[in-house]
């Protein structure tokens, strides 16, 4: 996976999915000056919820961080589940790039191509794994705005994990009868739930990793055809 | 000091009469501890504040610090409390079931009763258990463990029976129903599942959890 994954402000400025960015930067000073503000509110935040968690960062304290006023970061944003959907949403666009891109790919067995893709998204947010957990924990805020995608209601996920599954059907590997979507739920909580292994027991990549392959190791078990 | 629930209250006072003045403070933990459950519900427990804790409660946050360390405190409080009591109505459910499937399934059906009438509340405790320095307290706590327990000894008297083979993997696979008990609570949270509905799901989950465990 290519290292530039990681820096953010050159993708900011050209993330397709919030056209007003680029609306902004081709009408002057002062819109270009409001992008600006945006993307180091955005890189605060990230940074601030990386190391303090979702519920010990305030706006205030991105707001500082990011040396702007709080009335600033209000004009751009309508609370602190906006600004992480936003961070968690340009990370995750290019997660998701690159896996469109290797997934198509990836050989073997079906579980093995769900390890692999699942030993992408860890190494993809190795370093920033407790921003994850609060990308989860955000899912539960009580003033999240219901046009976020927190953890647990991203389509793309989803959509990744049924297209190899569906394939494992076309493949004889998956028994066609098996409830895919009933799989394709305990493969996000298997995953979500790996991301606790870092607070509680300090795990690095590669045991969360290997405890997921585990995981899907024993889903699988539940999703082979039965031998007749 | 013990902490003293407002369910443990009645029962208590049969045993030993306490003081006038313990009494008294039984009294007021009950009433933070119904506040704090309110608000919890309403506000999540970011929202709710200790000051409006004391407020609904009807006394001052001093009132409330003399009974509880802090808000974390108050809300740990709460939850072990309804944990015990969950793992309880969970224990008696699952000798009703006819094999380890439908043992378990009676008992994530039991749980998910049990939190269906305050999923407001269930949803702030979701919040807590991710936040890194709360999440791990609650997950670790006693009365969590029990009920990841109960799983375990469900699987274990599967294997006993002979419905499930010795190499079960029985603790990776009981944190994965655990797990999967859990992750449909979000379902009822946000989309408003039935019971039925959470059921049918478990059912599901817990066949394709067993499904490599099973002897034959």
């Amino acid at each position: 996976m290519p290292t530039d994954l990681e820096s953010p402000r050159r993708h900011v400025a050209r993330n397709p999915r919030h056209p007003s960015a680029a609306a902004d930067r081709a009408s002057g000073p002062r819109q270009t000056q409001k992008e600006a503000t945006r993307n180091r509110v955005l890189e605060a935040a990230r940074e601030l919820f990386d190391t303090q968690g979702y519920q010990g960062t305030t706006i205030r304290e991105i707001a500082r961080h990011a040396g702007v006023s709080v009335g600033s970061v209000f004009t751009t944003f309508a609370s602190k589940g906006e600004i992480l959907s936003q961070v968690m949403e340009e990370r995750l666009d290019r997660l998701y790039a690159e896996l469109d891109r290797v997934v198509p790919h990836l050989r073997g067995s079906t579980a093995d191509r769900l390890r692999s893709m699942f030993a992408i998204h860890f190494a993809f947010e190795a370093r920033r794994t407790r921003l994850f957990l609060s990308h989860i924990a955000a899912a539960y805020d009580w003033t999240l705005p219901s046009s976020t995608k927190p953890f647990g209601r991203t389509q793309r996920l989803r959509d990744m994990i049924s297209d190899v599954l569906a394939q494992g059907v076309a493949d004889g590997e998956v028994d066609p009868a098996a409830d895919l979507q009933a799989m394709v739920e305990l493969l996000i909580a298997a995953y979500g739930w790996t991301y606790h292994l870092v607070v509680t027991d300090g795990a690095d990549v590669k045991v969360m990793t290997a405890t997921m392959d585990r995981q899907i190791g024993l889903i699988a078990d539940g999703f082979r055809p039965r031998s007749s | 000091m013990k902490h003293i629930s407002p369910n443990q209250v009645a029962g208590q006072t049969a045993v030993k009469m306490p003081t006038r003045r313990a009494l008294a403070k039984q009294q007021t933990r009950a009433k933070v501890l119904t506040a704090a459950r309110r608000l919890f519900s309403e506000h999540g427990y970011e929202g709710a504040t200790i000051r409006d804790i004391a407020a609904a409660a009807g006394m001052s946050t001093g009132a409330v610090f003399a009974n509880f360390s802090d808000k974390s405190d108050l809300f740990r409080e709460i939850m072990s409390d309804d944990m015990s009591a969950l793992a309880e109505s969970m224990r008696d459910a699952a000798p009703r079931g006819r094999s380890v499937d439908d043992c378990l399934l009676k008992m994530f059906t039991a749980g998910y009763a049990f939190y269906k009438s305050q999923l407001p509340l269930a949803r702030a405790a979701f919040s807590v258990s991710w936040a890194p320095q709360d999440g791990p307290v609650l997950r670790n706590a006693t009365q969590v463990q029990v009920l990841l327990e109960q799983i375990v000894e469900q699987l274990t008297l599967g294997i006993e029976r002979g419905e499930l083979s010795q190499e079960a993997e029985i603790k990776l696979r009981s944190q994965m129903l655990f797990d999967a008990y859990l992750s449909n609570y979000p379902q009822a949270i946000f989309e408003g599942w039935s019971l039925d509905a959470l059921q049918s799901r478990a059912r599901d989950q817990i066949r394709i959890l067993l499904a490599g465990a099973r002897r034959g």
